[in-house]
This record gives structure tokens, sequence and C-alpha cells, in this order.
């Protein structure tokens, strides 16, 4: 049971860290005039919530996403706080912050797109790791990172014009379509696979994580619509 | 090797990219664009069929190598299996095989188009060649078929003759087929 309940902080504060950011801007954007003590309110909810005995338990993900319970978990918290006037600058009141709350939405927002941008990074992040890896069978990791970096990552987000594919024949020494097909495939599933764990570090369950999954689609597509 | 900052790409994107990103990193998105088509089939035909028939099974990938042993065609591409003036059947059922299993699928290793072609283009050798039948299309379907793939602007032309020669023998009616 100590162990168990060792390893939930260590995971929990891991996952703290690397959601940093977007914790932050959900903060500073439900409450705004409290930007001065963002950090310290942060690390507080690290400490004094997250990771406590017993916080991870309430999080029923049947009744919600892990993202909205941390969000929920986060307000609450800093409300709480201010309400027993815990403020050492001047305080906000509550009638005020309650001015604040119509953009609710927009924080959310923010703090979702924001977690999609570190969850990716994250991935990517472990993908290319995971293919560079001496340890596994090279150069053909190595060359399905390559790739998938110039057939998707920098044409999508560094606008790079596409690579043509009899470039592609002389630099992967392709002996034909079928090999440069299942090179790419490769990629994408090993992508696939690495977003898949890093969700469940936090959807903990596959059903939860593929739901997640989803969930993120679509939420990037209503973004994206304008809707 | 050029490096990719992951961090500092996802930081400055708007969800549109993102978005676009998810779903082309979907196995079933379209791996190649239409433009590369050409280019492809040209990779294609130029290939050792060896390469890409032997993915079958091992009993296939034997059998395979002992008939392109004894027929001299250890470095044959599937152009110069098409075009043999006696190509062996068994390849070129193989290769049909191999094309019938890229087509259609979400998943395909081969663009549908090329492997369509594929597809039309061993029957097509098969029957020009040989004069045997080496699918169950019917006339009609068969000449739909080689029509198709003649029309692809990608198609170079000894194989477009290829095409034109199987599609006499069934307008011909040739009994043997």
């Amino acid at each position: 049971m100590a162990q168990t309940v060792e390893t939930d902080t260590a995971r929990l504060d891991r996952l703290i860290q690397t959601y940093w950011t977007p914790l932050k801007i959900f903060f500073l954007a439900t409450f705004p005039s409290l930007r001065e003590q963002a950090d310290t309110f942060l690390q507080e909810f690290a400490e004094d919530k997250v990771l406590k005995k017993g916080w991870l338990q309430r999080a029923d993900r049947s009744r919600g996403k892990f993202r909205d319970f941390l969000k929920t978990s986060l307000r609450n918290f800093v409300l709480d706080r201010l309400s027993r006037a815990e403020v050492r600058h001047a305080p906000v009141s509550l009638d005020e912050l309650d001015r604040e709350f119509p953009a609710a939405e927009e924080a959310s927002n923010e703090f979702d797109l924001t977690w999609v941008k570190t969850l990716l990074a994250e991935t990517l992040r472990r993908m290319e790791a995971d293919c560079k890896d001496p340890a596994q069978e090279q150069p053909r990791r190595t060359r399905i990172w390559e790739m998938f970096r110039i057939r998707l990552l920098e044409p999508m987000f560094n606008d790079a014009p596409p690579v043509p594919y009899d470039e592609l024949i002389g630099r992967f020494d392709l002996k034909s379509p079928t090999d440069a097909s299942n090179m790419l495939l490769t990629g994408k599933r090993m992508f696939k696979a690495h977003l898949g764990r890093v969700i469940k570090e936090y959807a903990e369950q596959d059903a939860a994580t593929a739901a997640e999954i989803q969930e993120l689609e679509k939420f990037l597509g209503r973004l994206a619509g304008g809707k | 090797m050029a490096d990719f900052d992951s961090a500092g790409a996802m930081a400055r994107s708007e969800a549109r990219s993102l978005a676009a990103f998810m779903a082309a990193g979907s196995e079933s998105a379209r791996l190649w664009r239409p433009e590369e088509l050409a280019a492809i089939f040209r990779h294609q035909m130029a290939a050792p069929a060896l390469v890409d028939l032997a993915g079958f099974d091992p009993a296939t990938a034997e059998r395979l190598k002992t008939l392109t042993s004894a027929q001299n065609l250890l470095l044959t591409s599937f152009r110069d299996l098409f075009l043999h003036a006696v190509p062996p059947v068994e390849l070129l059922e193989l290769t049909k095989d191999f094309a019938k299993a890229n087509m259609d699928q979400a998943d395909s290793a081969l663009p549908n188009d090329v492997a369509a072609a594929l597809y039309y283009i061993s029957i097509a050798s098969a029957l020009a060649r040989l004069d045997r039948r080496i699918s169950r299309l019917n006339d009609a379907e068969l000449r739909k078929g080689f029509s198709w793939a003649r029309e692809r602007a990608w198609v170079d032309e000894k194989t477009r003759q290829l095409l034109g020669e199987a599609m006499q023998k069934i307008s011909s009616g040739d009994p043997t087929t």
C-alpha cells in the first residue's frame, strides 16, 4: 500500500510538472487579477491538493474527464483560499471574480488547447527518443523518424515544401513503394502508441485513453472550425 | 539530419494545424499525394518482384526464389516480368494476388490506383503473352479494367501497348482464351 501511494505521488508530481503550462494558463485566464501570485497558488495547489492522499481517488472517471476534474479542482482550491482571506496582496472580492466567470469557457478552451500542445510535444519527444535509441534496430528506426518528420511534421508545422517521392527513394534507399509506405505507416503506429502511453498516464484505463483521444480530436476540430 | 523542435512547433501552432496533424497521423489517412502517383508507379514497375511478392508467406517466398532462379529472373523488375516474351504464369498470378491484397484497403502499402493498375497489367500480361486467363473477371469487366489502366496518365507507353494487346485478345474472341 505504501509503495502504491508513493508511486501515485511520483506519477502525479510528474503530471503536474508536465502540464504546468496549461494549468498556469487556465489559472491566469480564470483569475487574471491574481496574475502576480499564479506560481504560488499553483505550487500550493500541487502540494496541498494534488499530491495529498485521496485527491486522485476523487476523480471519478465515469463522471468526466481528468482534465475537467483538474480544472474544477484548481478553481475550487483558489476560491476556497480566497474565501478564507489567505491572499497576501490586495484581496479580490468574490463579486469581482464573479464578473470574470463569463470567460469560463474561454479559460477552459485555452487550458485544453495548451494541454493538447503539451501532450503532443511530449509524445513527439518520446517517439523521437525511441526511434533514435541505439539499442533499437538501427539505422531503420532513425529512418522511420526521419520519414515521419519530413512527410508530416515539417510540412505541417514549419511550412516546409513536400519532399518529392523520387528524392525519398534515394534518401531512404527504398526498394519499392511498399517499403516507403511501410516506413511511413510504422511511424504513424509508433506515434499512436506513444500518444496512447502519454495519455494513459492520466487517463489510467484503456477505454478512457481511447475516449480522451477522440475528445481531443473533436475539441481541435471544433476550435479549428471556429464553432 | 535536421532536428525538429517538437515543443516549439506545438507551442506556436494553431488548432487548425494540430487538428490536421492528428488527422494526417491516423493510419487510415492517405499516405501519398495524387501528384505522386506517377513517381510511385515508376518505382513499383522498376522494383524487383522478389522484394514485394516474398512478403506473402515463407512457402511462397521459397517458391518465388525457385521460380525466379530457374528463369534467371532474380533481379527482374515488375516491368521486365510484364513485358517478358514468356513471363512465368505463377509470378503473374502472385503479382495479381499481391495487387488485389492492396486494393481498397485503408492501410494498404500501395495507393489504390497503383494497386489496381498492377492488378490489371498482370492479367493483361498473361493474356497478351501466354493466351492465359488468370482471373475470373468476364470480358466486359476485363475490357473496363484494361481501358481504365490505359487511361492513367502515369502509365508508360509500353505498358499501355501491352494493355492494348490484351484488349485485342478479348475483342477477337480468341478461342484459346
